[in-house]
């Protein structure tokens, strides 16, 4: 029985609609990504879940128990739900002690103090905060509070933990190290968790299965690689990795693959959807899937080097013809020139 | 559900609390008799009386003057020194700033005396500039006396709304200005202050209203001359008939929330127009000042000048009111020189008890209503749905009520209303009166201070498992604690400035130091009123001092 259940969850603001009609189901252990750019929804349906939201429409459970219910009018609030949440602010309580922010939630179910004292000093020395359990939030670093915030949501064992952005607020360096051990510990206590992130390498990173919103609905779902290797609509396959876009007719088509052309081009990609010859596409690229070639062949443009810039770890290159614009990764400084740019067919994906 | 039930409790009592002196009022004006006469009937005889009455129809052109013209004088002196406060490099503004707010925590009754003292015809200065010049050149009782006092007693209201809205203000518009080549004049009437026009609008409607509700400046500066304003018309009104009149005061003290009513209503409509003009976010970044270059002391000295005449002048003429014998023309300073006066208070149990009462209604009262307000503020805190908004229009009722008509409507419902007449001579009539008086402002000191606690720290404990009540006690209060007790000290100002709440409710048991003022200002006991007056605003002061200490924000 899946821990977690939504189902056709509407919930609009005045004018806006933020979500429209958004359902997913959460297994135990699981930890699933909502994915999205600002403004998707993805924070109003974690609220809506933790029952700081009240959708318009739809249905939450959890554990088989319903917990919202808009057609039944039934709405159980959020301090009833049992759910933990971390923040995206943290929202470590300043007055109180790491171990108070950690032990509240015990607190209010009348743990005995004794049991309180092991099962905070567990969470907290798993989170390797052991030797700051006296301190103020204050007196802690971003990272240290964000671990405090995780400690606090999982003290009391909640069946679903709600995470929105809890690395957002964390320097670059941080966040990657973040990633690791916050999968580690949702893994380690058996907790489903529902994750929502903007970031497409984090959701990447941490989740078992990722469901891509924008504008309210759910764009597709499915395991990380599916996600970035197989998506399914150009909004998903934008939205992941670093991407080339050429906009352009489809010259033929075999309702399987399709040729895009303009003047001096022509290039075969995966038709994604039903198109025919003269139909407008947008074709995209993955950038690492192309390659520079030594000559002429199947799927290879010559073009001009625009520009080159220097990355670091790899160059990008810049080629151009009119209506064809394609970054390129490569290892080395090009000098100008023309080059023949591979593209394979299977890599490039005509929405 | 334990919310739900504190929620109906605090709407019903303030609703109660604030529309049952109104009330009262608009029923008593429509009664032939007092509303307590078994002869009473309904009817307009009352409104045709003060209706047709030249004398009320004197005291509400008067007060329409007076609202106008200190109106003409505070919004252009405030907008400037909010101007120079929040945007230049005027010199000291650091230091200067805390000082622009004190007359808002003088009270007007004493301000009022103290320009009597100090510049009335046979006042201190004006007595040294006769012994100069040969001559008073000025007449402190008129009606233009009592706007020009009026207009710049009230310069802080605009500073607080102008400068608050310039702070707001992305500093960036102006160095766009000043890169383009404008001046800080220049920039001031073209950029800074045409931005902040809702907040000018919003304090200038203020001042505009405060015009209506003035009590202790007319009663002192006004009475002389002969004139009457409308509070001061209702004030008189018993003595002018000879016979305590009910319906009459009641007619206009409702002619009086007549005007006011609508000008707070569009004051709150106004501010809604400043939140949507709100776009200009500031980001709060440091800036440089706009250098005033060579007008940088003239502007100085125009603060300076101010200040003295609205703080330093009248204090320091009630101040040296308090330590004469006896002062005229002729009259050395040296010799004349006594403490007696204050002496004297020890003398009238009533003034001593005046003086314990305030204290007791300023710390006791002052920390029971913070409770209070906070309960109410509590129980609409983040709060969805129409209490909310509900609480936000009672709370301009009583905005629109002078102290002087709350006062008389709390009267006369502890008189007639057996059970709890018992009540009225105990302090607690008076502490409910002014608790209605100062409930807008005591909202908005803890509703502010309420808003400083992130959402997010609430929700967190609203998911961990705590319900409203537990949320309020483990998380907003105890987070918010050092706002109330600056909130506190702020209603501790305020109920000890009071004294027109106080006028009616004025009886054995009842004494406080601005109400007895009021009361000593018709018998002439110059002496004792000007040792009240110093022991209040040494009280008031003390206060003001911890609150500075504390760093108490005093524009809220």
């Amino acid at each position: 029985m899946p821990e977690l259940v939504a189902e056709d969850i509407a919930k609009r603001l005045g004018e806006n609609e933020i979500l429209r009609g958004v359902s997913l189901r959460l297994e135990r252990g699981e930890i699933l990504a909502l994915l999205g750019p600002s403004g998707s929804g993805k924070t109003t349906l974690l609220r809506s879940v933790a029952g700081l939201e009240r959708p318009d429409r739809g249905r939450i459970a959890i554990g088989g128990k319903a917990i919202f219910d808009a057609a039944a009018n039934l709405e159980i609030p959020a301090e009833r739900r049992g759910l933990g949440l971390v923040f995206q602010s943290y929202a470590v309580w300043p007055h109180r002690t790491v171990f108070e922010n950690v032990a509240y939630g015990l607190k209010l179910r009348r743990m005995p103090n004794g049991e309180i004292k092991t099962k905070v000093e567990g969470m907290l020395t798993r989170l390797g905060l052991k030797n700051l359990t006296g301190r103020y939030p204050h007196q802690l670093s971003g990272g240290q509070q964000q671990r405090v915030a995780l400690a606090r949501a999982l003290a009391y064992g909640p069946p679903v933990l709600l995470l929105d952005e809890p690395l957002s607020n964390l320097d670059a360096k941080l966040r990657e190290e973040a990633r690791h051990w916050i999968r580690q510990i949702i893994k380690e206590t058996h907790s489903a968790a529902l994750y929502v992130t903007h970031d497409q390498t984090e959701a990447l990173a941490i989740a078992d299965r990722i469901m891509v919103l924008d504008q309210g609905i759910v764009q597709q779902e499915g395991t990380p690689e599916e996600i970035y290797a197989r998506p399914a609509c150009s909004f998903v396959a934008e939205f992941m990795g670093s991407n080339n876009r050429i906009s352009a007719t489809i010259a033929e088509s075999d309702g399987r693959r399709a040729r895009i052309a303009a003047d001096g081009w022509s290039l075969w990609g995966e038709l994604h959807g039903a198109k025919k010859a003269g139909d407008a596409a947008t074709g995209v690229v993955r950038v690492e899937s192309l390659r520079l070639a030594d000559g002429g062949g199947d799927n290879r443009v010559r073009m001009p080097l625009k520009s080159a810039s220097y990355l670091g770890e790899r160059w990008e290159y810049l080629f151009a013809l009119p209506g064809l614009e394609l970054r390129v990764w490569g290892e080395r400084a090009l000098p100008p020139g023309e080059y023949w740019v591979a593209v394979p067919p299977d890599a490039l994906w005509l929405f | 559900m334990k919310l739900r039930i504190s929620r109906v409790a605090a709407s019903l009592g303030v609703t109660v609390a604030v529309a049952a002196p109104l009330a009262l009022l608009v029923y008593q004006s429509f009664l032939s008799d007092p509303f307590f006469d078994p002869r009473a009937t309904l009817g307009l005889e009352a409104y045709q009386y003060v209706l047709t009455s030249g004398d009320f129809h004197r005291a509400f052109l008067s007060s329409f003057a007076v609202s106008f013209g200190m109106t003409a004088i505070a919004l252009p002196l405030g907008s400037l020194l909010g101007f120079l406060v929040a945007r230049t490099d005027l010199p000291g503004k650091h230091w200067l700033e805390p000082w622009l707010l004190v007359p808002v925590f003088l009270s007007p009754v004493v301000l009022a005396f103290g320009y009597v003292v100090a510049v009335g015809p046979v006042g201190f200065f004006s007595l040294w500039t006769k012994a100069l010049v040969g001559t008073v050149p000025w007449n402190l009782y008129s009606i233009a006396g009592l706007i020009v006092i009026a207009g710049l007693t009230h310069v802080p209201h605009v500073f607080i709304y102008v400068s608050a809205a310039l702070r707001g203000l992305d500093p960036a518009v102006e160095e766009a200005a000043r890169v383009t080549g404008a001046g800080p004049w220049r920039i001031a009437f073209s950029v800074s202050l045409p931005l902040v026009r809702p907040a000018i609008l919003f304090s200038g409607a203020l001042v505009f209203l405060l015009g209506f509700e003035l009590f202790g400046l007319p009663l002192v500066l006004g009475d002389p001359a002969g004139l009457l304003v409308l509070t001061t018309y209702l004030y008189k009104l018993t003595n002018l008939l000879g016979v305590p009149s009910y319906q009459l005061m009641a007619v206009v003290a409702v002619s009086i929330v007549a005007i006011t009513f609508p000008l707070v209503y569009f004051q709150r409509r106004m501010v809604g127009a400043a939140a949507r003009y709100a776009v200009i976010g500031g980001k709060g970044r440091a800036f440089r000042p706009l250098p005033l270059g060579p007008l940088r002391w003239p502007m100085l000295a125009i603060v300076i000048l101010w200040l003295l005449s609205v703080v330093a002048l009248p204090l320091a003429g009630i101040a040296l009111r308090s330590v004469v014998r006896n002062w005229g023309e002729g009259v050395a300073l040296a010799e004349v020189l006594t403490l007696d006066h204050f002496r004297g208070l020890l003398q009238y149990p009533n003034l001593v008890r005046g003086i314990a009462n305030t204290l007791a209604i300023g710390v006791l009262g002052g920390a029971l209503a913070v409770a209070v307000y906070a309960l109410i503020a509590l129980s609409a805190h983040r709060a969805k749905g129409i209490w909310p908004a509900w609480l936000d229009y009672l709370s301009l009722v009583p905005r629109a009520l002078p102290g002087l008509v709350v006062g008389l409507a709390f009267f006369w419902l502890f008189l007639f209303v057996k059970p709890i007449a018992p009540l009225r001579t105990t302090l607690f009539s008076l502490w409910l009166a002014y608790s209605v008086v100062w409930l807008a402002y005591g909202l908005k000191l803890i509703t502010a201070t309420l808003m400083q606690v992130a959402p997010d720290l609430e929700d967190a404990a609203r998911v961990t498992g705590a319900g409203p009540a537990r949320i309020a006690r483990d998380v907003t209060l105890p987070l918010v604690r050092f706002g109330l007790i600056g909130s506190w000290l702020l209603i501790f100002m305020m109920f000890v400035r009071e004294y027109s709440t106080g006028v009616y409710l004025l009886g054995p048991g009842t004494e406080v130091i601005g109400s007895l003022i009021v009361a000593l200002w018709g018998t002439g006991a110059l002496d004792l009123i000007s040792a009240l007056s110093v022991v209040e605003v040494v009280i008031v002061g003390a206060a003001l001092l911890a609150a500075l200490r504390l760093g108490v924000r005093l524009d809220a």
